[in-house]
């Protein structure tokens, strides 16, 4: 792993320019795709969480500004540090990187929903960045219990 | 392990550069690497030396006093720390418990004593908790009360959390949870196997029936 080939490192000079150019296209914009969206079926309509990821195959990062619902007047973006979640203004999106949120990490907190959302259905939310524009996600509602990584 | 070519060393700074700024895109935690972990490692620890139960004498959901281990004497009980203004862990948490409970025989069900001390208690009154864990499982016990006795109770059990504050940059009131669950035999009252939070269903579902028995998981 991590092992670079000896004999590459002789040709230093083209190396450099060959390798400036491995993010291939868009390398002065963010090019964002979203995916991997879900929210699991909260307890109560009083709140609830939503997860997503972000990758970016651009060369610019992108910054998550701001998270807005028809299914509730107040989203707001969360990190999770430690024991604790702390609300953030703004979370970045790293060129050729993503942004991922995940159960006991950086989480959507839905407060105050309309109606609870039950599994099943699906909640449009929209998603601001700070250059790119809007993105709209259909997160489908999962049971309480669903994990990620086993898809049920 | 992972060895690195320290020839790298002698070749020209902006070539270094260039090669690491391309590698670090996918070096991040991606989820896909975490689950290849996950798969191999146990949920439940096994502990040596078991906590004693807590001296928790607190108020049920029901506005009524509750002797924690008087009421859980001899049964097999698991205990957890949170809150219910929490969207993300707390009720995960709950809800792995209760998913896995419904499968085990309805006579140890009805044993199980699955209980949630609030770690909010301006927040989480009676009431409240009572509203909140009826969506999860009606038969799991709430428990709200003195912050201070909630905190020693906690300590005992290795498990720190803070009082619901004021964030100074935001103002958004912020509130702690704990990040273990603690299952304790009915033959011993010991609190002798502790789980994360990133245990799942699968993980509570396997082990349970050995915690109602008092083996180990």
């Amino acid at each position: 792993m991590n092992r670079l080939a000896p004999t590459a490192l002789l040709i230093t000079g083209t190396l450099a320019l060959a390798l400036a150019g491995c993010g291939g296209s868009g390398d002065t914009k963010p090019e964002l795709s979203v995916g991997s969206a879900y929210m699991p079926q909260p307890v109560t309509g009083d709140m609830a969480a939503g997860y997503f990821t972000v990758v970016n195959k651009g060369g610019a990062k992108d910054e998550l500004t701001s998270v807005t619902s028809g299914a509730s007047a107040r989203v707001t973006l969360h990190e999770t540090v430690g024991q604790s979640m702390e609300q953030v203004t703004s979370l970045d999106v790293p060129a050729h990187g993503q942004l991922v949120f995940k159960s006991g990490g950086n989480h959507l907190m839905f407060e105050n929903l309309k109606r609870k959302p039950v599994q099943g259905e699906k909640v449009t939310v929209e998603l601001h960045f700070a250059t790119s524009g809007p993105i709209t996600i259909e997160m489908p509602v999962k049971s309480a219990t669903y994990n990620p990584a086993t898809g049920h | 392990m992972r060895k690195k070519t320290f020839a790298a060393a002698a070749l020209l700074a902006a070539a270094t550069l260039t090669l690491s700024a391309c590698g670090s895109g996918d070096s991040g935690d991606s989820p896909v690497a975490v689950v290849s972990e996950d798969s191999s490692q146990k949920a439940a620890t096994v502990l040596d030396q078991p906590f004693e139960k807590p001296d928790l004498v607190l108020t049920d959901t029901k506005g009524q006093k509750y002797d924690f281990r008087q009421e859980t004497a001899g049964r097999p009980t698991l205990i957890y720390f949170g809150y219910t203004h929490c969207p993300d862990i707390c009720p995960l948490t709950m809800n792995n418990i209760a998913v896995a409970k419904k499968q085990l025989p309805k006579a140890e069900q009805d044993k199980l004593r699955v209980v949630f001390v609030t770690t909010d208690p301006a927040r989480d009154t009676p009431s409240e908790l009572g509203k909140w864990l009826k969506g999860i499982d009606p038969q799991f016990i709430g428990l709200t009360g003195d912050f201070a006795t909630i905190q020693a109770g906690a300590r005992t059990l290795g498990i720190s959390i803070e009082p619901t504050h004021k964030d100074k940059k935001t103002g958004k009131v912020v509130s702690v949870h704990g990040t273990q669950v603690i299952a304790f035999s009915p033959k011993t009252d010991g609190g002798y196997v502790l789980y994360g939070e990133d245990a799942t269903v699968d993980d509570y579902t396997k082990d349970l029936p050995k915690i109602i028995k008092g083996q180990n998981p």
